[in-house]
Protein backbone atom coordinates (compact mmCIF):
# COMPACT_ATOMS: atom_id res chain seq x y z
CA UNK A 1 0.00 0.00 0.00
CA UNK A 2 1.26 3.15 -0.78
CA UNK A 3 1.42 6.28 1.25
CA UNK A 4 -1.53 8.64 0.72
CA UNK A 5 -4.37 6.33 -0.41
CA UNK A 6 -7.34 6.60 0.49
CA UNK A 7 -9.48 4.08 2.24
CA UNK A 8 -13.22 3.19 0.17
CA UNK A 9 -14.24 -0.13 1.63
CA UNK A 10 -14.35 -1.87 5.05
CA UNK A 11 -12.93 -5.10 4.94
CA UNK A 12 -16.71 -6.58 5.65
CA UNK A 13 -18.34 -5.04 2.69
CA UNK A 14 -15.33 -6.37 0.53
CA UNK A 15 -16.09 -9.94 2.35
CA UNK A 16 -19.89 -9.11 1.36
CA UNK A 17 -19.30 -8.26 -2.14
CA UNK A 18 -16.91 -10.95 -2.97
CA UNK A 19 -19.32 -13.51 -1.69
CA UNK A 20 -22.26 -12.39 -4.17
CA UNK A 21 -20.09 -11.76 -7.06
CA UNK A 22 -18.43 -15.12 -6.74
CA UNK A 23 -21.69 -16.80 -6.21
CA UNK A 24 -23.20 -15.10 -9.15
CA UNK A 25 -20.48 -16.25 -11.07
CA UNK A 26 -21.46 -19.80 -9.87
CA UNK A 27 -24.34 -19.56 -10.46
CA UNK A 28 -24.66 -18.24 -13.66
CA UNK A 29 -21.73 -21.03 -14.88
CA UNK A 30 -23.73 -24.23 -13.95
CA UNK A 31 -27.32 -22.47 -14.31
CA UNK A 32 -26.31 -22.04 -18.29
CA UNK A 33 -24.55 -25.85 -17.98
CA UNK A 34 -28.25 -26.68 -16.90
CA UNK A 35 -29.81 -24.23 -19.52
CA UNK A 36 -27.77 -25.07 -23.04
CA UNK A 37 -27.35 -28.25 -23.73
CA UNK A 38 -24.16 -27.06 -26.04
CA UNK A 39 -22.62 -26.28 -22.23
CA UNK A 40 -23.73 -29.83 -21.02
CA UNK A 41 -19.99 -30.33 -20.54
CA UNK A 42 -19.73 -28.17 -17.60
CA UNK A 43 -21.66 -30.97 -15.57
CA UNK A 44 -18.80 -33.48 -16.71
CA UNK A 45 -16.54 -31.70 -15.39
CA UNK A 46 -18.02 -31.73 -11.80
CA UNK A 47 -19.27 -35.64 -12.05
CA UNK A 48 -22.32 -35.49 -13.67
CA UNK A 49 -25.86 -32.89 -14.62
CA UNK A 50 -27.05 -33.92 -10.70
CA UNK A 51 -23.86 -32.35 -9.50
CA UNK A 52 -24.31 -29.21 -11.96
CA UNK A 53 -27.54 -29.10 -10.19
CA UNK A 54 -27.12 -29.73 -6.46
CA UNK A 55 -24.35 -26.68 -6.94
CA UNK A 56 -26.91 -24.47 -8.60
CA UNK A 57 -29.56 -25.27 -5.61
CA UNK A 58 -26.56 -24.69 -2.91
CA UNK A 59 -24.94 -22.19 -4.52
CA UNK A 60 -28.30 -20.29 -5.26
CA UNK A 61 -29.06 -20.43 -1.36
CA UNK A 62 -25.45 -18.71 -0.51
CA UNK A 63 -26.26 -16.04 -2.51
CA UNK A 64 -29.26 -15.53 -1.30
CA UNK A 65 -27.90 -15.48 2.35
CA UNK A 66 -25.49 -13.16 0.90
CA UNK A 67 -27.99 -10.95 -1.09
CA UNK A 68 -30.20 -10.66 2.17
CA UNK A 69 -26.65 -9.29 3.95
CA UNK A 70 -25.50 -7.18 1.24
CA UNK A 71 -29.16 -5.49 0.95
CA UNK A 72 -28.91 -4.79 4.62
CA UNK A 73 -25.68 -3.17 4.30
CA UNK A 74 -25.83 -0.80 1.69
CA UNK A 75 -30.09 0.00 1.90
CA UNK A 76 -29.28 3.04 3.59
CA UNK A 77 -26.29 4.43 1.46
CA UNK A 78 -27.61 3.09 -1.89
CA UNK A 79 -30.81 2.49 -1.54
CA UNK A 80 -32.34 5.88 -1.90
CA UNK A 81 -32.63 8.18 -4.34
CA UNK A 82 -32.90 11.97 -3.70
CA UNK A 83 -34.15 13.59 -6.94
CA UNK A 84 -32.14 16.78 -5.63
CA UNK A 85 -28.65 15.06 -6.16
CA UNK A 86 -29.53 12.11 -8.27
CA UNK A 87 -31.51 13.81 -11.04
CA UNK A 88 -29.06 16.28 -12.53
CA UNK A 89 -26.17 13.43 -12.44
CA UNK A 90 -28.57 11.51 -14.68
CA UNK A 91 -29.29 13.82 -16.81
CA UNK A 92 -26.05 14.14 -17.67
CA UNK A 93 -25.16 10.36 -18.24
CA UNK A 94 -22.64 10.79 -15.72
CA UNK A 95 -20.26 11.67 -17.97
CA UNK A 96 -20.41 8.12 -19.56
CA UNK A 97 -22.31 8.10 -22.14
CA UNK A 98 -21.10 11.72 -23.67
CA UNK A 99 -18.92 14.69 -23.10
CA UNK A 100 -19.84 16.47 -20.08
CA UNK A 101 -17.58 19.16 -19.13
CA UNK A 102 -18.59 19.06 -15.23
CA UNK A 103 -20.43 16.14 -14.19
CA UNK A 104 -22.99 16.94 -11.24
CA UNK A 105 -21.45 15.80 -7.92
CA UNK A 106 -22.91 12.94 -5.99
CA UNK A 107 -22.13 11.23 -2.91
CA UNK A 108 -20.40 7.88 -1.87
CA UNK A 109 -22.92 6.21 -4.62
CA UNK A 110 -23.81 7.81 -7.68
CA UNK A 111 -26.87 7.29 -9.07
CA UNK A 112 -26.04 4.65 -11.71
CA UNK A 113 -24.71 2.76 -8.44
CA UNK A 114 -27.92 2.48 -6.99
CA UNK A 115 -29.71 1.48 -10.19
CA UNK A 116 -27.32 -1.06 -10.28
CA UNK A 117 -27.73 -1.83 -6.74
CA UNK A 118 -31.72 -2.31 -6.91
CA UNK A 119 -31.52 -4.47 -9.88
CA UNK A 120 -29.78 -6.63 -7.96
CA UNK A 121 -31.39 -6.77 -4.99
CA UNK A 122 -35.26 -6.71 -6.69
CA UNK A 123 -33.48 -9.19 -9.22
CA UNK A 124 -31.86 -11.09 -6.85
CA UNK A 125 -34.80 -11.44 -4.78
CA UNK A 126 -36.88 -12.27 -7.75
CA UNK A 127 -34.03 -15.30 -8.82
CA UNK A 128 -34.08 -16.72 -5.19
CA UNK A 129 -37.90 -16.72 -5.15
CA UNK A 130 -38.04 -18.15 -8.48
CA UNK A 131 -35.48 -20.40 -7.73
CA UNK A 132 -36.82 -21.89 -4.94
CA UNK A 133 -39.81 -22.73 -6.57
CA UNK A 134 -38.23 -24.33 -9.44
CA UNK A 135 -36.39 -26.73 -6.60
CA UNK A 136 -39.60 -27.63 -4.81
CA UNK A 137 -41.98 -27.67 -7.37
CA UNK A 138 -44.05 -30.03 -6.67
CA UNK A 139 -46.01 -27.87 -3.56
CA UNK A 140 -47.05 -25.35 -5.82
CA UNK A 141 -49.26 -25.21 -9.06
CA UNK A 142 -48.67 -25.65 -12.69
CA UNK A 143 -49.33 -22.49 -13.86
CA UNK A 144 -46.99 -20.74 -11.45
CA UNK A 145 -44.45 -23.35 -11.15
CA UNK A 146 -44.51 -22.47 -14.94
CA UNK A 147 -44.64 -18.49 -14.57
CA UNK A 148 -41.72 -18.95 -12.14
CA UNK A 149 -39.42 -20.65 -15.13
CA UNK A 150 -40.30 -17.37 -17.38
CA UNK A 151 -39.14 -15.18 -13.73
CA UNK A 152 -36.23 -17.16 -13.91
CA UNK A 153 -34.79 -16.71 -17.19
CA UNK A 154 -35.59 -13.29 -17.48
CA UNK A 155 -33.62 -12.38 -14.63
CA UNK A 156 -31.02 -14.01 -15.94
CA UNK A 157 -31.08 -12.51 -18.78
CA UNK A 158 -30.70 -9.04 -17.07
CA UNK A 159 -28.05 -10.05 -14.79
CA UNK A 160 -25.95 -11.71 -17.19
CA UNK A 161 -25.78 -8.58 -18.99
CA UNK A 162 -25.56 -6.39 -16.18
CA UNK A 163 -22.67 -8.54 -15.15
CA UNK A 164 -20.74 -7.52 -18.26
CA UNK A 165 -21.71 -3.89 -17.55
CA UNK A 166 -20.54 -4.20 -14.35
CA UNK A 167 -17.39 -6.02 -15.00
CA UNK A 168 -16.82 -3.13 -17.80
CA UNK A 169 -16.91 -0.68 -15.74
CA UNK A 170 -14.60 -1.73 -12.77
CA UNK A 171 -12.39 -2.73 -15.16
CA UNK A 172 -10.84 -0.72 -18.36
CA UNK A 173 -13.92 1.28 -18.08
CA UNK A 174 -13.07 3.26 -15.02
CA UNK A 175 -9.72 2.63 -14.62
CA UNK A 176 -8.59 2.58 -10.66
CA UNK A 177 -11.85 1.20 -9.33
CA UNK A 178 -10.59 -2.11 -8.60
CA UNK A 179 -8.78 -1.39 -5.78
CA UNK A 180 -11.80 -0.68 -3.80
CA UNK A 181 -12.70 -4.47 -4.00
CA UNK A 182 -9.37 -5.83 -3.40
CA UNK A 183 -7.33 -3.82 -0.96
CA UNK A 184 -9.84 -0.91 -0.06
CA UNK A 185 -7.54 1.90 -1.11
CA UNK A 186 -7.95 3.99 -3.76
CA UNK A 187 -5.94 6.51 -5.41
CA UNK A 188 -7.44 10.49 -4.40
CA UNK A 189 -7.10 10.87 -8.24
CA UNK A 190 -9.82 8.46 -8.44
CA UNK A 191 -11.80 9.40 -5.80
CA UNK A 192 -11.82 13.20 -6.94
CA UNK A 193 -13.26 11.94 -10.72
CA UNK A 194 -15.53 9.41 -9.35
CA UNK A 195 -16.86 10.80 -6.22
CA UNK A 196 -15.53 13.91 -5.30
CA UNK A 197 -18.26 15.17 -3.01
CA UNK A 198 -18.09 11.89 -0.82
CA UNK A 199 -14.30 12.78 -0.83
CA UNK A 200 -15.54 16.21 0.59
CA UNK A 201 -18.17 15.02 3.26
CA UNK A 202 -15.20 12.64 4.51
CA UNK A 203 -12.96 15.59 4.60
CA UNK A 204 -15.29 17.85 5.88
CA UNK A 205 -16.55 15.12 8.94
CA UNK A 206 -12.45 13.95 9.27
CA UNK A 207 -13.92 10.72 8.52
CA UNK A 208 -10.97 10.49 5.76
CA UNK A 209 -8.46 7.63 6.46
CA UNK A 210 -5.16 8.03 4.67
CA UNK A 211 -3.13 5.37 4.36
CA UNK A 212 0.34 6.69 6.14
CA UNK A 213 -1.53 9.06 8.53
CA UNK A 214 -3.33 11.71 7.63
CA UNK A 215 -0.22 14.41 8.00
CA UNK A 216 1.64 13.93 5.12
CA UNK A 217 -0.37 15.20 1.41
CA UNK A 218 -3.21 15.76 2.94
CA UNK A 219 -5.16 18.56 2.09
CA UNK A 220 -7.67 19.56 4.75
CA UNK A 221 -5.19 22.35 5.26
CA UNK A 222 -7.18 24.54 3.22
CA UNK B 1 -36.75 -50.38 -40.10
CA UNK B 2 -36.61 -46.92 -39.24
CA UNK B 3 -39.74 -45.13 -40.25
CA UNK B 4 -42.12 -43.04 -38.10
CA UNK B 5 -44.50 -45.13 -36.26
CA UNK B 6 -47.67 -44.09 -35.29
CA UNK B 7 -50.19 -46.27 -32.28
CA UNK B 8 -53.41 -45.81 -33.19
CA UNK B 9 -56.10 -46.92 -29.68
CA UNK B 10 -59.61 -47.25 -31.04
CA UNK B 11 -61.26 -46.85 -28.12
CA UNK B 12 -64.61 -48.40 -30.11
CA UNK B 13 -62.67 -51.68 -29.55
CA UNK B 14 -61.73 -50.98 -25.88
CA UNK B 15 -63.35 -53.56 -23.99
CA UNK B 16 -61.18 -52.48 -20.50
CA UNK B 17 -59.41 -55.76 -19.76
CA UNK B 18 -56.65 -53.76 -18.46
CA UNK B 19 -54.26 -56.73 -20.18
CA UNK B 20 -52.14 -53.69 -21.91
CA UNK B 21 -51.82 -52.03 -18.42
CA UNK B 22 -50.64 -55.21 -17.07
CA UNK B 23 -48.28 -56.19 -19.83
CA UNK B 24 -46.82 -52.78 -19.72
CA UNK B 25 -45.83 -53.21 -16.31
CA UNK B 26 -44.46 -56.71 -16.67
CA UNK B 27 -42.45 -56.35 -19.58
CA UNK B 28 -40.77 -52.84 -18.00
CA UNK B 29 -40.76 -54.42 -14.39
CA UNK B 30 -42.40 -51.80 -12.82
CA UNK B 31 -43.93 -53.18 -9.18
CA UNK B 32 -47.17 -52.25 -8.19
CA UNK B 33 -48.50 -49.78 -5.47
CA UNK B 34 -51.05 -49.97 -2.94
CA UNK B 35 -54.22 -47.93 -3.40
CA UNK B 36 -57.51 -48.04 -1.93
CA UNK B 37 -60.37 -49.13 -3.55
CA UNK B 38 -62.52 -46.29 -4.81
CA UNK B 39 -65.75 -47.27 -6.23
CA UNK B 40 -64.07 -47.30 -9.50
CA UNK B 41 -62.75 -50.06 -12.15
CA UNK B 42 -60.06 -47.34 -12.59
CA UNK B 43 -57.13 -48.41 -10.28
CA UNK B 44 -54.63 -46.60 -9.97
CA UNK B 45 -56.31 -43.66 -10.46
CA UNK B 46 -53.86 -41.63 -11.99
CA UNK B 47 -50.73 -42.35 -14.10
CA UNK B 48 -47.39 -42.64 -12.19
CA UNK B 49 -44.26 -43.15 -12.02
CA UNK B 50 -44.46 -47.14 -12.10
CA UNK B 51 -47.95 -46.99 -13.83
CA UNK B 52 -46.90 -45.76 -17.34
CA UNK B 53 -50.66 -46.79 -18.71
CA UNK B 54 -53.79 -46.88 -16.95
CA UNK B 55 -57.24 -47.71 -18.37
CA UNK B 56 -59.61 -44.73 -17.17
CA UNK B 57 -63.12 -45.55 -16.74
CA UNK B 58 -66.05 -42.70 -16.81
CA UNK B 59 -69.74 -43.00 -16.50
CA UNK B 60 -70.71 -40.48 -19.58
CA UNK B 61 -74.46 -39.31 -19.59
CA UNK B 62 -74.86 -37.83 -23.12
CA UNK B 63 -77.55 -36.12 -24.96
CA UNK B 64 -80.51 -38.36 -25.18
CA UNK B 65 -80.19 -39.08 -21.06
CA UNK B 66 -78.46 -42.84 -21.08
CA UNK B 67 -75.39 -43.38 -19.82
CA UNK B 68 -72.43 -45.16 -21.14
CA UNK B 69 -69.65 -46.16 -19.74
CA UNK B 70 -66.35 -45.01 -21.56
CA UNK B 71 -62.92 -46.50 -21.41
CA UNK B 72 -59.97 -44.75 -22.43
CA UNK B 73 -56.27 -46.09 -22.65
CA UNK B 74 -54.31 -42.86 -21.22
CA UNK B 75 -50.85 -42.51 -21.32
CA UNK B 76 -47.82 -40.41 -23.20
CA UNK B 77 -49.01 -39.10 -26.65
CA UNK B 78 -45.35 -39.31 -27.95
CA UNK B 79 -45.62 -35.16 -29.66
CA UNK B 80 -43.74 -35.12 -32.23
CA UNK B 81 -43.08 -31.01 -30.99
CA UNK B 82 -43.32 -32.61 -27.31
CA UNK B 83 -43.12 -30.11 -24.26
CA UNK B 84 -40.68 -32.33 -21.98
CA UNK B 85 -38.16 -32.82 -24.84
CA UNK B 86 -37.95 -28.74 -25.48
CA UNK B 87 -37.62 -28.38 -21.77
CA UNK B 88 -35.26 -31.53 -20.82
CA UNK B 89 -32.12 -29.85 -19.98
CA UNK B 90 -29.76 -32.83 -20.35
CA UNK B 91 -31.37 -34.52 -23.31
CA UNK B 92 -32.53 -37.23 -21.65
CA UNK B 93 -36.00 -37.01 -23.06
CA UNK B 94 -35.68 -37.29 -26.88
CA UNK B 95 -36.75 -38.22 -30.04
CA UNK B 96 -35.89 -41.94 -31.67
CA UNK B 97 -35.74 -42.29 -34.98
CA UNK B 98 -39.40 -44.28 -35.26
CA UNK B 99 -40.45 -40.42 -33.61
CA UNK B 100 -41.43 -41.90 -30.11
CA UNK B 101 -39.97 -39.61 -26.89
CA UNK B 102 -38.06 -41.67 -25.37
CA UNK B 103 -36.33 -41.22 -21.89
CA UNK B 104 -32.61 -42.11 -21.21
CA UNK B 105 -33.24 -42.78 -16.97
CA UNK B 106 -29.69 -42.00 -16.41
CA UNK B 107 -29.28 -38.77 -17.81
CA UNK B 108 -32.31 -37.74 -15.51
CA UNK B 109 -31.75 -35.18 -13.07
CA UNK B 110 -35.24 -35.26 -11.53
CA UNK B 111 -35.61 -31.02 -12.62
CA UNK B 112 -39.22 -32.07 -13.07
CA UNK B 113 -39.29 -29.51 -15.75
CA UNK B 114 -41.06 -31.87 -18.02
CA UNK B 115 -44.14 -32.67 -15.78
CA UNK B 116 -44.83 -28.52 -16.39
CA UNK B 117 -44.22 -28.46 -19.95
CA UNK B 118 -46.47 -31.84 -21.04
CA UNK B 119 -49.93 -30.64 -22.33
CA UNK B 120 -51.13 -34.01 -21.02
CA UNK B 121 -49.52 -34.45 -17.76
CA UNK B 122 -47.62 -37.65 -18.51
CA UNK B 123 -44.30 -37.36 -16.95
CA UNK B 124 -44.35 -39.08 -12.94
CA UNK B 125 -41.44 -38.11 -10.39
CA UNK B 126 -40.37 -41.05 -8.13
CA UNK B 127 -38.82 -39.51 -5.09
CA UNK B 128 -37.26 -42.77 -4.48
CA UNK B 129 -34.82 -42.27 -7.27
CA UNK B 130 -34.94 -38.56 -7.85
CA UNK B 131 -36.05 -39.51 -11.38
CA UNK B 132 -38.73 -38.86 -13.83
CA UNK B 133 -40.46 -41.82 -15.71
CA UNK B 134 -42.94 -42.18 -18.54
CA UNK B 135 -43.65 -44.62 -21.24
CA UNK B 136 -41.37 -45.12 -24.14
CA UNK B 137 -43.29 -47.22 -26.77
CA UNK B 138 -40.94 -49.95 -25.75
CA UNK B 139 -37.96 -48.53 -27.34
CA UNK B 140 -36.61 -51.27 -27.70
CA UNK B 141 -38.87 -53.67 -28.39
CA UNK B 142 -39.39 -51.20 -31.70
CA UNK B 143 -35.52 -51.31 -32.45
CA UNK B 144 -36.01 -55.16 -32.44
CA UNK B 145 -39.26 -54.90 -34.49
CA UNK B 146 -41.57 -56.24 -31.99
CA UNK B 147 -44.88 -53.95 -31.25
CA UNK B 148 -44.80 -52.56 -27.82
CA UNK B 149 -46.25 -54.77 -24.94
CA UNK B 150 -49.80 -53.19 -24.52
CA UNK B 151 -50.04 -53.87 -28.30
CA UNK B 152 -49.04 -57.21 -28.38
CA UNK B 153 -51.50 -57.75 -25.09
CA UNK B 154 -54.58 -56.10 -26.56
CA UNK B 155 -57.37 -58.99 -27.48
CA UNK B 156 -59.22 -56.71 -29.42
CA UNK B 157 -57.18 -54.67 -31.77
CA UNK B 158 -57.79 -51.88 -30.22
CA UNK B 159 -54.15 -51.22 -29.98
CA UNK B 160 -52.29 -51.69 -33.19
CA UNK B 161 -49.08 -50.51 -34.30
CA UNK B 162 -47.41 -49.17 -38.10
CA UNK B 163 -46.10 -46.66 -40.41
CA UNK B 164 -47.78 -43.31 -39.85
CA UNK B 165 -49.80 -42.90 -42.86
CA UNK B 166 -51.20 -46.47 -42.88
CA UNK B 167 -52.42 -46.06 -39.18
CA UNK B 168 -53.99 -42.25 -40.25
CA UNK B 169 -55.52 -43.83 -42.50
CA UNK B 170 -56.90 -46.69 -40.49
CA UNK B 171 -58.34 -44.41 -38.24
CA UNK B 172 -60.26 -41.81 -40.65
CA UNK B 173 -61.68 -45.19 -42.42
CA UNK B 174 -62.85 -46.38 -38.64
CA UNK B 175 -64.11 -42.90 -37.67
CA UNK B 176 -66.34 -42.91 -41.71
CA UNK B 177 -67.50 -46.47 -40.07
CA UNK B 178 -68.59 -45.49 -36.59
CA UNK B 179 -70.02 -42.06 -37.53
CA UNK B 180 -71.42 -39.89 -35.10
CA UNK B 181 -69.30 -38.08 -32.94
CA UNK B 182 -66.27 -40.25 -33.61
CA UNK B 183 -63.08 -38.69 -34.79
CA UNK B 184 -59.61 -38.89 -34.52
CA UNK B 185 -57.49 -37.21 -32.06
CA UNK B 186 -53.78 -36.26 -32.37
CA UNK B 187 -52.47 -35.45 -35.95
CA UNK B 188 -53.88 -32.05 -35.17
CA UNK B 189 -52.11 -30.72 -32.31
CA UNK B 190 -48.30 -30.49 -31.21
CA UNK B 191 -47.30 -31.09 -35.03
CA UNK B 192 -48.87 -34.93 -34.37
CA UNK B 193 -48.77 -37.41 -32.05
CA UNK B 194 -47.12 -40.97 -32.50
CA UNK B 195 -50.25 -41.84 -30.82
CA UNK B 196 -53.67 -41.58 -32.20
CA UNK B 197 -56.88 -42.12 -30.96
CA UNK B 198 -60.25 -43.59 -32.65
CA UNK B 199 -62.55 -41.70 -30.25
CA UNK B 200 -65.90 -42.88 -30.47
CA UNK B 201 -66.89 -39.27 -28.67
CA UNK B 202 -65.81 -36.19 -28.64
CA UNK B 203 -62.63 -34.90 -26.88
CA UNK B 204 -64.57 -32.54 -24.39
CA UNK B 205 -66.33 -35.61 -23.09
CA UNK B 206 -63.29 -37.45 -21.82
CA UNK B 207 -61.76 -36.61 -18.44
CA UNK B 208 -58.15 -35.81 -18.31
CA UNK B 209 -58.06 -35.30 -22.14
CA UNK B 210 -57.56 -31.38 -23.21
CA UNK B 211 -59.35 -30.49 -26.32
CA UNK B 212 -56.76 -28.73 -27.47
CA UNK B 213 -53.29 -29.44 -26.23
CA UNK B 214 -50.79 -27.00 -26.44
CA UNK B 215 -47.35 -26.41 -24.60
CA UNK B 216 -47.57 -24.40 -22.12
CA UNK B 217 -47.51 -20.38 -22.82
CA UNK B 218 -44.85 -19.98 -20.64
CA UNK B 219 -42.27 -22.78 -21.68
CA UNK B 220 -42.85 -21.30 -25.33
CA UNK B 221 -41.47 -17.70 -24.18
CA UNK B 222 -39.01 -19.85 -21.91
CA UNK B 223 -37.46 -21.86 -24.33
CA UNK B 224 -37.98 -19.95 -27.42
CA UNK B 225 -37.37 -17.08 -26.39
CA UNK B 226 -35.46 -15.85 -23.42
CA UNK B 227 -32.94 -18.84 -23.84
CA UNK B 228 -31.72 -17.71 -27.08
CA UNK B 229 -31.98 -13.89 -25.94
CA UNK B 230 -30.03 -14.41 -22.56
CA UNK B 231 -26.86 -15.57 -24.82
CA UNK B 232 -28.16 -12.44 -28.05
CA UNK B 233 -28.42 -9.50 -25.29
CA UNK B 234 -25.03 -10.21 -23.35
CA UNK B 235 -23.64 -10.19 -26.55
CA UNK B 236 -24.83 -7.28 -27.19
CA UNK B 237 -23.38 -5.82 -23.84
CA UNK B 238 -20.21 -7.16 -24.47
CA UNK B 239 -19.99 -5.40 -28.29
CA UNK B 240 -21.72 -1.97 -26.70
CA UNK B 241 -19.15 -2.24 -23.58
CA UNK B 242 -15.92 -2.45 -26.74
CA UNK B 243 -17.78 0.41 -28.47
CA UNK B 244 -18.00 2.62 -25.56
CA UNK B 245 -14.33 2.16 -25.07
CA UNK B 246 -13.07 2.74 -28.12
CA UNK B 247 -15.89 5.67 -29.29
CA UNK B 248 -15.95 7.59 -25.44
CA UNK B 249 -13.28 6.04 -23.88
CA UNK B 250 -12.75 5.66 -20.30
CA UNK B 251 -13.74 7.45 -17.17
CA UNK B 252 -10.01 8.04 -16.12
CA UNK B 253 -8.37 9.03 -12.93
CA UNK B 254 -7.59 12.95 -12.46
CA UNK B 255 -4.24 13.58 -12.89
CA UNK B 256 -2.98 13.71 -10.32
CA UNK B 257 -2.14 10.21 -9.20
CA UNK B 258 1.12 9.53 -8.53
CA UNK B 259 2.92 7.10 -6.36
CA UNK B 260 2.86 9.79 -3.59
CA UNK B 261 -0.78 9.99 -3.72
CA UNK B 262 -1.23 13.23 -5.38
CA UNK B 263 -1.49 16.39 -4.40
CA UNK B 264 -3.82 19.47 -5.07
CA UNK B 265 -3.32 21.83 -7.22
Amino acid sequence: MRKGLIKATRPFERVVHWCLALSCFLLCITGMGTMYHSLNFIGAVIGGMANLRMLHHYGGLFFGVSLVVAIGLFWKEAGRFSAKEDWPWIKEGGGFLWHVENIPEVGKFNPGQKIFFLVVALGGAAMLTSGLLMWFPLSFSKQLVRTMYVVHSLGFLFIFAFVFVHLYLVTIGAPGSSPAMFTGWVTRGWMKKQHPKWLKEMEKNGTLEVYGGNGGNKTSSS
Amino acid sequence: MSQELIKLIDLSRCTACRGCQIACKQWNELPASRTKNTGSYQNPPDLQWNTWTLIRFQEHVDRSGSVKWLFRKDGCMHCTDAGCAKVCPTEALYHTEFGNVSLNVDKCIGCKACMYACPFGVPKFNAATNKIYKCDLCYTRLQGNQPPACVLSCPTGALQIGPKDTMLNKAYKRVKELGGDANVYGDKFVDGTHVVYVLPEKAEVYDNLPKDPKIPLQIIVWKEFLKPAGLMVAGAVVAGAFLHYITHGPKMPEEETTSEGGTTS
